[in-house]
């Protein structure tokens, strides 16, 4: 079996869905073809276990030879060994086959995520995006998977034709026409169930929306009330889930029912036929058997067509989905030539608000609307892209984006943890190499002022945190993400509202260790959009903005004394 | 952070409840087994009309025969093919309804579970449940419970039908089932655990995804990319050996399978061709019985194959109804409260046994003051707010309002005294007046009109492209944190509680604008007692009293006036909050 994740999944032809899955198919040839082989195998092996059966009954029962019945059950069990052994191998085959293309999809569309995230974000809902990489790659692996059978649905089909032909060229046909017309008439009664199984899905996931989305505000329902009003909502909405699957029942019942007539007026047709034949003599009773056998067993290959045609349907579906997230192309990308890294120590301005930001200060943001400073942090890390932000006269976007990120890093008003340990976490740039030792993390614990969260792991910096740190309140949320920044301790920080879900306590320590870890030696910047005068007392430097722009610049009781537009926005409006 | 998960039903109480939930749904049950069980008959005429073939085209027959023969072969099969028709519908319908009766069930559950449990617990737990759980479950009562019990209806008429055609005959068909019972056991104590396996390693690939996607910010600015793919790659790798594992054992268990459904057919040519030599059975006979042996492979295995999803489905349906193990923890009494007044006396609280958040905080709530809380982090200011709120029972002491323990009143009567809102901003999916009348059902478009403009929120609401109807929540219309706190603070306003904890409940909002929405709420909250813990300090300027909780005691009570004046620890803070360039400088 195909190794797997695989170390490159390759890049996707995405030019349509049937391209998308052409490519996957290209990549995984050799095991569709050896699949193809033991599928063939196995189901021609099947095949003809009705004509070793038929022998039986008329050389051994009807003959009362118990030597001949004795020699055509081993055949028939040698059949059956066949068909276990290349069963299997086939399974193992067709395994490897779902896998290989489920999994390709599911890389190829994990590693777009973690990149373009932010661009694929805005044109889809994650769940969307969730749901192309399990269902729908799951229904592209299911193509695949189905290749073997459906080779050998062929190839068994041919096989019970010719011998049927070499009997009576009557049977003969009634089989070659008889199991593609049964195919042409099946496929139509799947289209209105599989709409109406589309209509109970959409029902289904909307209900599974709704029942997560209370849980997940259950703490708010439960502070205030409302349960009976949700529960009333999510009846009705079960109620309607319960009608779309009784609509899906009855094309079901009928395609169910219709998997039993149109195969049984084929093994009527072909007993009736047969008998008459053999009452005229031209075969022997075990043939008449055999015939019977044959036309129950077709009804394995016709529902693998069946089967195979629904799946690479199902599939182009899952693929047009996929196709749409692996084209979203990314916001900000690196240039064809990027331009030489500045020195450390460089100035970085940025001309649209007209903010610069010498080396070695912490200075503050300050803006009535936390929204317009804010956009200057994201331009300030490069999380967008514009032309008047320069490091040391160079462009940001002129340098790669893995430098930009070494060097100016941006923490967003409400940053993300994610799940794992939390040592792993507080330090994700970590690998073999370069990982920090638990002092840093437990240093940069203290500058944010989390010890106490820390003290409350049972399980300290081994603790899981949970998705989203959904564990955590907000705070300490607030202070843990901080306190990531600072293990990464780059050259330039930039926070945005770092404090805004702490107490005023906390507050407090955070803006005098932040100084003393960061500002000791001259050496690192710090750029904080903030409106607390606990962290503006802190600062070197603040500058104003007044839509956008920087209006004033000085230290913070200089700017409080003199400018009142400044002093409304910290003190929140309130003259004292 | 203490992570309690919730209890898993043990295999008995499984049992138990599927009892009782066949019991409640028996009647159509009863009427699909039948309807299969004649659809299953009906398509067990083939093997025995062809028998009858075989052995009057031995002995020499008529064409007028052989056709009546055929013409009986076909109304079987218009039989077969209507009762097919009947059975699987009603099959789909008992299925879809039993299903609805189980979610509507584990919901209703959900809604009551303890506060305590609730808060403790965490949500992600649950969340797991109500989704994963519950579709797992579908897939087992929608598919996996009907396919078992209409396959095992149909094998056992198969086997009846080849004693009755004949006994001695049919012997050869049991020879299979000893393989048949050892295969499947031993692939039955291993498979379901490895299912499950297949399908947490998925489970955590998707949340890992959705996490990448829900987070692309910070991915994106942390640089953190290749450390997500990392992350993606190794779920799927984990993913990719629990498929392995039961890859392995279904290569053992397929081929055994195979070769024991291939054992009767074997012996019975063997065996029939000695019986019919000794004129104990005829050709008719044994072919018949021969084909039963063919026909039975296909329920035997559909059966065999979906035992493992129903295993996989009584693991889901024993977290679903572990939920409603969930103690009680309150008996509500007839107590009634006597006024308004809400008094903490000497509580103690943990959450871990032997580490007390509080220790001994007495606090008497004068009926419509406004009492800020304020302190370090982790001094136990929301757990106090909890406390008042009676989401928790103390350890020791009492939280009572009117004289009543806030735990002993029953819970919708507890919320007409004390409502908590905490800093968690949950928009719920639907339009802002469903996200606002869960706070007040019977509440006029002019009562959520009028809470909204209390807390500013009025002209935005209006201004969006339906208004109040406009979709919000997942999927609908995103909100800013800010604005989804000011729809917390508007239910209160319909709620309408003589008392309320505020926990951070506007932390979220800008500082101009959290100070803009305190005046206006100010107004509509007059009269009422409010506990505000806050960390801006303006808050505590702006209350009555001021308390400040230090390591889980009260250590100042008082106004801000006079904290200010004793010069303690609020003091220090403040001076340092105003900027007053005269305060010394606080570490």
């Amino acid at each position: 079996m195909r190794h797997l994740p695989l170390a490159d999944p390759g890049s996707p032809d995405l030019r349509s869905p049937a391209r998308y899955l052409l490519w996957t198919g290209r990549q995984q040839w050799r095991t569709l073809l050896v699949g193809v082989a033991f599928g063939v195998t196995w189901m021609v092996a099947q095949a003809l276990v009705p004509a070793a059966i038929g022998r039986g009954l008329q050389a051994g029962v009807a003959e009362k030879d118990l030597e001949a019945a004795a020699r055509w059950s081993l055949v028939v069990f040698g059949l059956a060994a066949v068909q276990a052994v290349f069963g299997v191998l086939r399974h193992r085959v067709a395994v490897d086959n779902w896998l290989q293309a489920s999994f390709r999809a599911m890389q190829l569309l994990g590693r777009h995520s973690a990149e373009v995230g932010v661009a694929i974000r805005r044109r889809l809902p994650t769940g969307e995006v969730v749901s192309a990489a399990t269902n729908d790659a799951l229904h592209i692996g299911s193509a695949f998977d189905v290749t073997a059978r459906f080779a050998g649905a062929v190839v068994s089909y041919v096989v019970v034709a010719v011998i049927l032909l070499r009997s009576s060229v009557l049977l003969g046909l009634v089989v070659l026409l008889g199991a593609p017309a049964m195919v042409l008439l099946l496929g139509p009664l799947l289209r209105p169930l599989q709409r109406r199984q589309h209509a109970q899905r959409e029902v289904a996931g909307k209900l599974t929306a709704l029942g997560a989305d209370t849980v997940a505000g259950l703490r708010v329902l439960r502070g205030i009330g409302g349960e009976p009003a949700f529960l009333e909502r999510y009846r009705n909405r079960s109620a309607e889930l319960q009608r779309a699957g009784v609509r899906v029942a009855s094309p079901q019942a009928t395609l169910d029912s219709a998997q039993v007539l149109l195969p049984g007026v084929f093994l009527v047709l072909v007993t009736w036929l047969s008998a008459r034949l053999a009452l005229e003599g031209a075969i022997d009773v075990g043939d008449v058997v055999a015939f019977y056998g044959y036309a129950f067993f077709l009804v394995i290959p016709i529902r693998t067509a069946v089967e195979a045609a629904d799946k690479v349907t199902r599939s182009l579906v899952g693929a047009r989905r996929i196709v749409a997230v692996l084209t979203t192309e990314p916001e900000i990308r690196d240039t064809a030539e990027p331009a030489a890294e500045p020195p450390t120590g460089s100035t970085l301005s940025d001309a649209r608000s007209g903010l610069t930001v010498a080396s070695g200060t912490l200075t503050a943001l300050v803006s009535a609307d936390p929204d317009e400073s804010a956009a200057v942090a994201h331009r300030l890390g490069r999380l967008s892209d514009d032309a008047g932000v320069t490091l040391g006269g160079t462009r940001l976007m002129d340098l790669p984006i893995a430098a930009v990120r070494r060097r100016v890093l941006v923490s967003e008003a409400d940053p993300r943890l994610f799940t794992g340990v939390l040592r792993d976490e507080l330090d994700p740039w970590a690998d073999a190499a370069h990982a920090r030792g638990d002092a840093d993390l437990v240093s940069a614990l203290h500058v944010a002022a989390a010890e106490d969260v820390l003290d409350s792991l049972p399980d300290g910096l081994d603790e899981e945190v949970d998705e989203a740190g959904r564990g955590f309140s907000g705070g300490q949320r607030q202070r843990m993400a901080l306190a990531r920044v600072l293990v990464a301790d780059p050259e330039v920080l930039v926070l945005v509202e770092p404090t805004s879900a702490v107490d005023a306590h906390t507050e407090l320590l955070v803006a005098a260790r932040l100084r003393a870890a960061r500002h000791d030696d001259g050496r690192r910047t710090t750029v904080i959009t903030t409106a607390s005068p606990l962290l503006l007392d802190r600062c070197d430097d603040v500058a104003y903005l007044v839509g956008g722009r920087v209006v004033a610049r000085g230290r913070h009781r200089d700017l409080l004394a003199q400018n009142p537009g400044y002093r409304q926005t910290v003190t929140r409006g309130e003259d004292r | 952070m203490s992570r309690r998960t919730l209890p898993v039903a043990t295999s008995t109480q499984v049992r138990r409840q599927v009892k009782v939930l066949l019991a409640r749904h028996r009647r159509p049950l009863v009427g699909m087994l039948v309807l299969n069980g004649f659809a299953a008959l009906a398509g067990l005429a083939g093997p025995r009309l062809l028998g009858e073939m075989v052995e009057s085209l031995r002995a020499g027959t008529t064409r007028g025969h052989l056709d009546r023969l055929a013409v009986l072969l076909a109304l079987a099969l218009v039989a077969q093919t209507v009762l097919t028709w009947f059975a699987r519908r009603a099959g789909f319908v008992v299925a879809e309804t039993v299903f609805a009766d189980l979610r509507e069930g584990f919901l209703t559950r959900v809604l009551s579970l303890p506060l305590s449990t609730v808060e403790r617990a965490g949500t992600g737990d649950l969340v797991t449940r109500s989704t994963g759980d519950v579709e797992a479950l579908a897939r087992t009562v929608r598919f996996a419970v009907p396919e078992v019990l209409v396959a095992t209806v149909t094998v056992a008429l198969t086997v009846v039908a080849a004693f009755v055609t004949g006994p001695l005959v049919a012997l050869p068909l049991l020879a299979g089932a000893p393989l048949i019972a050892i295969g499947t056991r031993w692939y039955l104590r291993r498979a379901p655990a490895g299912y499950l396996r297949e399908r947490e390693a998925y489970a955590q690939y998707n949340g890992t995804l959705a996490e990448t996607v829900d987070g692309a910010r910070t991915v994106e600015a942390l640089g953190l990319a290749g450390r997500r793919t990392a992350r993606i790659e190794g779920d799927l790798a984990r993913a990719h050996d629990a498929e392995r594992y039961t890859l392995r054992l279904r290569t053992i268990w397929f081929p055994t399978m195979e070769l024991a459904y291939a054992v009767p057919v074997t012996l019975s040519l063997v065996w029939g061709t000695w019986l019919v030599a000794g004129g104990h059975a005829t050709l008719g006979q044994v072919t018949a019985v021969t084909l039963y042996a063919v026909q039975v492979v296909d329920p035997v295995d559909r059966l065999i194959s979906w035992l493992d999803e129903v295993q996989v489905g009584a693991t889901a349906l024993s977290r679903i109804l572990g939920v409603e193990l969930v103690p009680d923890d309150r008996v509500a009494s007839d107590e009634r409260p006597a006024d308004e007044h809400v008094v903490v006396e000497d509580v103690r609280f943990a959450y871990r046994e032997g580490r007390d958040v509080l220790r001994g905080i007495d606090l008497d709530l004068r009926p419509g003051e406004r009492l800020a809380v304020v302190g370090p982090s982790g001094a136990g200011k929301s757990t106090l707010g909890r406390l008042l709120a009676g989401v928790h029972p103390p350890r020791t002491g009492r939280v009572t309002v009117g004289g009543v323990p806030l735990v002993d009143l029953p819970l919708d009567d507890l919320r007409r005294h004390v409502v908590l809102v905490t800093q968690e901003h949950h928009v719920f999916v639907g339009s802002v007046a469903e996200n606002l009348l869960l706070a007040r059902p019977a509440a006029t478009e002019d009562a959520l009109r009028a809470a909204l403009s209390a807390v500013d929120a009025l002209a935005w609401v209006l201004a969006l492209p339906d208004g109040l109807a406009t979709e919000v929540g997942s999927g609908g219309r995103p909100l800013s944190p800010a604005q989804a706190q000011q729809l917390a603070l508007a239910r209160i306003v319909l709620a309408d509680p003589h008392t309320l904890v505020l926990d951070e409940a506007t932390s979220l909002l800008d500082p101009r604008s959290a100070r803009h929405l305190e005046h206006s709420l100010a107004a509509v909250l007059h009269g009422r007692t409010v506990v505000a813990i806050a960390h801006r300090l303006h808050t505590a300027h702006d209350a009555d009293r001021v308390a400040v909780v230090e390591d889980g005691l009260v250590s100042e009570l008082g106004s801000h006036d006079e904290l200010v004046a004793s010069g303690g620890a609020y003091a220090a803070l403040w001076d340092s909050w105003s900027s007053d360039p005269s305060a010394s400088p606080v570490h």
